[in-house]
This record gives structure tokens, sequence and C-alpha cells, in this order.
């Protein structure tokens, strides 16, 4: 097949690899971020006024046993020593113990991040889904009714929070209609399917949410592209319409709908918290939420680090992504 | 296309100037005992003419509590905002505006601040100064600050590089007379949309922490609260979900739909 003008190609032709600079560069900014989430983090849970003792043991707690827990999580030392410790502890494989769950945190983010990697894609997947169709139909039909109906979906759908739409989720495919079980969480090597299940409304409820912005990055980045030369060429050759719109201008316009799902992945960490918890699907949300509520410091601490962490680290690969799929940007 | 936007910017400014006049007059008219008087011949009663949006588990009339939430959501919301635009435009306008080192420091600090989830720090700040309506606010506020900072930061770097501002350097004007005279009136459009559009985001931020039982405590109402208390009895009485659900995106729409078109009055090059 031929290409039109130089400079654009459908997706899936060959690129150059990333040079060895750039990755150096990169991998030193994400120590040194990674470092600065470690002192954002402790900051946030331990300068905040407050006795963090009698946080977790609440107000009425008796002082040995407040003395005791100061003891037992270190909490007389100097700030800087106990910081010393959280992440020497972190760097040699040992993060402490969940004063509410007594378990090893480690193990239990383990678990955790993989229910909540099942959310994370699949609200994803299914948020691209409708979105991307939805903003390239507008772009096509560009200021007909088309555009306008998929405009105000995309209003609609941000403007409710999205545990609204995990309450109406549940009422209508669980009670109601008996589709999906309305909460829980099975083991995806135990049982796939199920696992899928239980997965699938959080999921569909966040996707909803998400949806908006993508929608609008699509028509917009779309009809950028549509209105552009080579556009015209490809229809002037005779190309299917079809073809001129998918493999054509999607492949150019793709690029920033990727950059801008990227950037909803912090989003969407926050978002699972909420939906997690309402849907007893017991991920790194559900887990996050019970340290929070039951004041278990240490499982806050890692679980707040964990998820800006792979929030930054998921953006770095959004970035990479983006390079590779995309060879007409410059790498700074 | 051009109606359409019209239209839109008309029905967003109508609906918020109506929540508004609701918010504020509320509270007024309506006795706060209204809110809290229990109806016991009519708990969980589906909207009726005694009751327009019928009541709660408690035989609390949702119609009187959902306005007095949209007192309580909203002044949360605008005092999150209001909040972090004081915190947000000092950082980001030093930061745009000298460039270089102290920029990158900053914008290094933002950035890793923006690896957390606003909703994630906002649960956190809130769980550990301890929930109440107070720090729910500053909880928010300090939460969507480096977002504020990052937007405020672009739009100083734009115009300290503009003439006027190269002009009023070379005659020896002081930075901070610079920032204060040239800079600053210069991204307030900007400032303005963004604070817009966060307001719609500080609503949601508010109603999900109150949701999750960390923000806005009871007895008052609020929107999450009520959004929360109804989620044990949606299969008998699913209104008292519904009316605080729309009355949240009744809302979050308003603010989207004028500040989509305010974004394109105030700011036409972020189209």
């Amino acid at each position: 097949m031929t290409l039109p003008a130089g400079q654009y190609r459908p997706a899936g032709s060959p690129h150059a690899g990333l040079p060895m600079t750039y990755i150096l560069n990169r991998l030193l900014s994400v120590t040194l971020t990674l470092f600065l989430i470690t002192l954002v983090t402790f900051a946030v849970t331990n300068i905040l006024p407050g006795d963090v003792a009698m946080m977790i043991m609440g107000t009425q707690s008796n002082p040995e046993a407040l003395t005791g827990l100061r003891e037992s999580l270190g909490l007389n030392d100097p700030l800087l020593v106990q910081y010393g410790h959280w992440v020497g502890g972190m760097v040699s494989g040992n993060w402490g113990d969940s004063l509410i769950f007594k378990k090893p945190i480690l193990g239990l983010l383990g678990q955790k991040i993989v229910a909540s990697a099942i959310i994370v894609v699949l609200s994803m997947a299914i948020a691209l889904a409708l979105a991307v169709p939805l903003g390239v139909w507008a772009a096509v039909h560009r200021d007909k009714w088309q555009d306008n109906v998929s405009s105000s979906a995309a209003l609609l759908g941000v403007s409710l929070p999205d545990f609204f739409w995990g309450i109406v989720m549940i009422l209508v495919f669980a009670r109601w209609l008996g589709w999906f079980p309305s909460s829980g969480f099975v083991e995806p090597s135990v049982d796939p399917l199920g696992a899928l299940q239980r997965a699938f409304l959080p999921s569909l409820a966040l996707g909803l949410g998400l949806m908006a912005h993508l929608t609008r990055m699509t028509r917009s980045t779309m009809t950028g592209i549509l209105s552009q030369e080579f556009i015209r060429v490809a229809r002037a050759k005779g190309l299917a319409e079809r073809t001129v719109i998918w493999r054509y201008a999607l492949a150019n316009a793709i690029g920033p709908v990727i950059t801008i799902a990227g950037l909803q992945i912090g989003y969407l960490f926050g978002s699972i918290i909420v939906m997690e918890s309402l849907f007893g699907y017991t991920g790194m949300g559900w887990l996050t939420y019970q340290a929070l509520l039951n004041r278990d410091l240490p499982l806050i601490q890692d679980t707040v680090f964990v998820i800006a962490a792979v929030v930054m680290l998921t953006n770095l690969a959004v970035d990479l992504l983006y390079v590779v799929i995309d060879p007409r940007i410059r790498l700074g | 296309m051009k109606r359409f936007k019209t239209t839109k910017g008309l029905i967003g400014i109508v609906l918020l100037l109506a929540i508004a006049l609701i918010a504020i007059l509320g509270p007024m008219i309506i006795p706060p005992e209204a809110s809290t008087a229990m109806d016991m011949h009519a708990r969980r009663s589906p909207p009726t003419l005694i009751h327009l949006f019928g009541t709660d588990q408690l035989g609390r009339d949702l119609m009187f509590r959902v306005i007095l939430g949209a007192r309580t959501s909203l002044e949360i919301a605008v005092s999150a905002v209001v909040m972090s635009v004081v915190l947000g435009l000092p950082l980001g306008l030093i930061s745009g505006y000298f460039g270089g080192l102290t920029d990158n420091v900053l914008m290094r600090l933002v950035d890793t601040l923006l690896a957390f989830p606003a909703l994630l720090l906002a649960l956190t700040i809130s769980a550990v100064l301890g929930p109440n309506l107070q720090n729910t606010i500053i909880a928010i506020g300090v939460a969507f600050t480096p977002y504020l900072a990052r937007i405020i930061r672009g739009e100083a770097l734009r115009v300290a590089q503009m003439p006027y501002v190269e002009a009023a350097r070379s005659s020896g004007t002081t930075d901070i007379m610079i920032m204060g005279r040239h800079v600053l009136p210069n991204i307030l459009p900007a400032v303005i949309v963004q604070g817009t559009i966060s307001l719609a985001f500080a609503i949601l931020a508010e109603a999900g922490l109150s949701f999750l039982g960390l923000g806005t405590q009871p007895p008052a109402a609020s929107w999450g609260l009520m959004i929360q208390a109804s989620r044990d009895q949606l299969d008998i009485a699913p209104w008292t979900a519904i009316v605080p659900g729309l009355a949240v995106a009744l809302t979050v729409l308003g603010l989207n739909m004028f500040g989509d078109v305010l974004r394109d009055i105030l700011d036409p090059r972020a189209k």
C-alpha cells in the first residue's frame, strides 16, 4: 500500500528505537520522583498536626496503651529516624505489618494490586471502546446533530459522581435484572469468569465517568486531522471513506487520546477507592479505604506510596508508548 | 454548533443561578427543624404531595434536606477552590515568571503531588486531620492545589515572555510589580476558567469524601452523606439516592456547561 505525504503513516509501520540517553535520563528522573513521593507521603501522614497514636486508638484509650503503641511504632523517635526506618524497610523488603489485618503489608499489597489491575484495565478498555467511536462519529458529523448528541452524552457522563453510576449499576444489573453479582471479589486464578463478572459492574461505572474526556479529545484531534491535506488526498485517490477515517485519520489522531487516557490513570486510582468500597471488591482501593477508616498508619503510608508510585510509572509507560507509536515525537 | 454552544451556556447559567439561589435562600426560608423533623408515619415515603421528594429512613423530608445540603456542598466546594487558588496562584506565578531553577524545583514538587490521585490525597488528609466540615475543605483545597499551580505556571510562563513584560523589565520595574501589574491580570481569565471547572470537581470530591464517611459528618446534610445513607435501602427506596444524585448532577452539569462557554469566551486559545 502506498502512503500519502511522507510524515503521516497508518499505525504499525516501523520506527526507530528509543535512544539510550533518553532512557537513562528518564530512569534518573523516576528515581528522584519516587524519592519525592516517599517524602510527600511521609509528610502528609506524619507532619500534619495530631498525635498518631491517639489517631489510631481514639481519644478515649488509656495512656499506657498509647505509650506502648508509640513505642512499637517507633513514634518517639525523631521524624528523620522514622522516615529513614520506613524507607529503609521498604528498600530491604520489610514493609511492616498492618495493624488491622495483622499481616505483612507487602503480601497484602501484592494480592490487592492484581485485583485492582483487573478493574483499571477493564474500565479503561470500556471507556476507550465507548469514547473513540463516539468521538470519531462526532468529528465526522461535525456541527450536526450527531456532534451535539455525542458532546451531551460526554457532558452527562462527567457530571455524575462515578459512585452514583455504581449505585445505578447495582440497582439495575444486579438487583433488578440479576445479570451480575452486586458485590465481592474472587481470585482470578480460582474462577476467572467469576472474577471478570465481579469486576465488570464497577469497571463499567468507572468507564462511564472516564469516557467523557476521551470522547472530547478524540473529537477534537479527529476534527483537526480530518481537515488536513493528506486526508483530502486519500479521498481524492478513491479510498473508501471507512479506510480514510479509521486507518488514516484515526491512526494519526489516537496519540493525544492515549496521552489523555494515561493521565486519567491517576484519576482512576482515586476513583477505585470509592468504587471498590461500594462494590465490596477487595482490591487496592478497598485496602486503602480500610487503612484510612481504621487509622492503620503503616498501611496508610504504604498504600498511598504504592498508588502514587504506580500512577507515576503508568504515566511514564504511556509517555514511552506514545513515542513508540508516534515517530513524529521528538525526544528532549 | 454555535447556537448549541450559546444554548448550553444559557442553560448552564440558569442552572447555576437557580442552585445558588436555592442554596442561599433555602436555609433562610426553611426552618432548620424542617430538615431534621421525623415524620414517623411516612418513613421511606415515595414522593407525595406532602413530601414532594419523598422521605428517608427516619422520615425526614428529602426536599428540605437536599436544599440544606446544597448549602453545605457548595460552601465546601467554593471554599476549597478558593483555597487552592490562594495556594496555587503564588506557586504557579513565581514558577512561571522566574523560570530556571526556581521553576524546576517548584514544578518537580508539583509533579510529585500530581502523582497522588486528588481523591486519595484529600481522603488521606481528611483521615489524618479528622473528618469534619473544615478539614474537608482543607483536604480538597490542598489536593487541588497542584492542578491549579500547573495551569497558572503555564500561563505565567507565556505572559512572562511577552514584549510588554520585557519592556517593563528593561525600564526597571521590580519583579513584584511586574507580576502584580502585568502578569497577574493577563492570567486571570485562565484562572477563572480553571476555577469554574475545579468547582465541578470539588462538588464531586466532597460527595465522594462524605460518601466514604471521611468528609462532612452527620447530622449535617450534604449530598454525599445523603447518597451514603441511601445505600442500604436502594431496593425499597431508590429515590433516597436519586434525589441527592440528581442535585449533584445538575450542579456539576451547570458548572461544566458554564465553564465550557466561559473558556470559549475568556480563553480562546484553549480549544
